[in-house]
């Protein structure tokens, strides 16, 4: 359960793992920089926020919107742009992946900044990605409470 | 009389009435004392907010201890926004030690709207993860996984916003939180009924009222231009044109500002689901008396 992984002790890189992590980094951020707008948290939940990069919020929220959005998604920090989270849920429903969106992000370990999320997760630092959701039954979970509307 | 408890009473089916209390930008307890007695009585819990706005405000704990000398049940908000994880921890132990047993997890609004916008931002949780870490806490852990020797018991409280868009995210979160261990739900000032309705029977569809006590804020202004002030700067409140204007046009906008509060307070009671109110006098700490009193709530003691 997520809790329990709350109070586990948390690794952090080790270190024979800086250079090799930094190697890493080198060819994620030029997939996922200009891609994603990727902003190098370490711990990648992409692919739970339907390839958006939820750290471009301002509160750097991992766990869906806060309470200050403007009634048209508009974000509460900078009222020009949409909500980050306003986008991932309008992309998660075109892509029937809003059960997605009801995964607890655990709180984000620091230490994992601009450290490369692909060795994180080989290393078991952080939790696999979800690409792809495999049967037809877990998709029409995906799809939400509301796609039936 | 036994008087009950917060938990208890959200245990029992009672209506559960909620206040909020502003704490003065200055060291001056006296204000704080004299904001508590508006509310003495009438409400079960009082809210002490934690820099609302992101402006510099007494500490939330700090002022519930005061409301604690004054016999009311404080409810202290904590937002992620100033604190990180170790210092959140702190101050809930010591909150528990002086006697404080109830929370209300936010994320906070952004320092960039207050009165500092060039401070450095926290968020180091988010509100889910904080509701989270205190349902840890209350588990007899810290984050660390050091087991503690005595283990609070906070009855842990989350925000919601009905009138945010997307509509369903807002549900989504609003089950996250509930499942990370909110037991009661504070919403976002009602005004605009109708949609907070279609919120509602959505929550009751997933059951969620049944797993956390959802109270519907209400609030209560004087004047046209407080909430015309609210809606420029406070995020996450919708407020109507049309409560502006019939504002403005009353001729007595005070005696107005009652009866739309009661109105609102007499729909929602109505409404399935809702286990109580949480009312907000911006500014006007002194009416809430009377608004109970007319809404025909009863009076606590």
């Amino acid at each position: 359960m997520l809790i329990d992984s709350a109070i586990k002790a948390r690794k952090s890189l080790g270190p024979g793992e800086r250079r090799l992590s930094r190697l890493l980094l080198f060819a994620e951020d030029i997939i996922k920089v200009p891609l994603f707008r990727c902003q190098r948290c370490g711990e990648c939940i992409l692919s739970s926020t339907a390839f958006i990069c939820s750290q471009n919020c301002p509160k750097r929220m991992r766990n869906g919107p806060c309470g200050g959005t403007g009634e048209s998604g508009s974000c509460e920090v900078f009222p020009d742009r949409k909500c980050v989270w306003y986008r991932i849920y309008v992309r998660s429903r075109r892509l029937h992946r809003v059960r997605l969106l009801f995964q607890r992000n655990r709180p984000h370990n620091w230490n994992l900044e601009a450290t490369s999320a692909w060795l994180n997760v080989l290393r078991k630092r952080t939790e696999p990605p979800r690409w792809f959701l495999w049967n037809e039954k877990e998709r029409l979970r995906a799809s939400g409470p509301d796609d039936t509307e | 009389m036994v008087l009950m408890t917060l938990n208890e009473k959200i245990n029992s089916d009672r209506f559960i009435v909620c206040g909020e209390l502003r704490p003065p930008q200055s060291c001056n307890g006296d204000l704080v004392r004299d904001q508590a007695r508006h509310f003495k009585g009438f409400v079960d819990a009082l809210n002490t907010t934690d820099n609302q706005t992101a402006t510099v405000r007494m500490s939330s704990i700090a002022s519930a201890a005061i409301l604690l000398e004054e016999g009311i049940e404080p409810i202290i908000q904590m937002t992620c926004r100033d604190r990180n994880r170790l210092a959140m921890q702190s101050d809930l132990l010591g909150a528990a030690a002086l006697g404080v047993h109830n929370v209300l997890c936010l994320t906070g609004d952004h320092q960039s709207i207050g009165d500092q916008p060039e401070a450095r931002g926290v968020f180091d949780l988010d509100s889910i993860q904080l509701i989270a870490a205190v349902a840890t806490m209350n588990r007899g852990f810290l984050l660390s996984g050091k087991e503690m020797k005595k283990a609070p018991s906070f009855l842990i409280g989350g925000g919601a916003n009905p009138f945010g868009e997307p509509f369903e995210m807002r549900l989504i979160r609003l089950e996250k939180k509930i499942a990370a261990g909110a037991r009661f739900i504070q919403t976002q000032p009602v005004f605009n009924l109708s949609v907070f309705t279609r919120w509602m029977e959505r929550v009751v569809d997933m059951g969620l009222d049944r797993r956390a006590a959802i109270l519907a804020g209400v609030m209560a202004v004087r004047s046209a231009k407080t909430l015309q002030w609210m809606k420029a700067r406070v995020p996450g409140t919708r407020i109507q044109d049309e409560h502006i204007v019939r504002l403005d046009h009353a001729r007595d906008p005070e005696r107005e500002g009652v009866s739309m509060a009661v109105e609102t307070i007499q729909a929602l009671r109505s409404i399935k689901g809702v286990r109580g109110i949480h009312i907000m006098p911006t500014m006007w700490e002194s009416i809430t008396p009377t608004i109970i009193r007319e809404a025909g709530l009863p009076v606590t003691q």
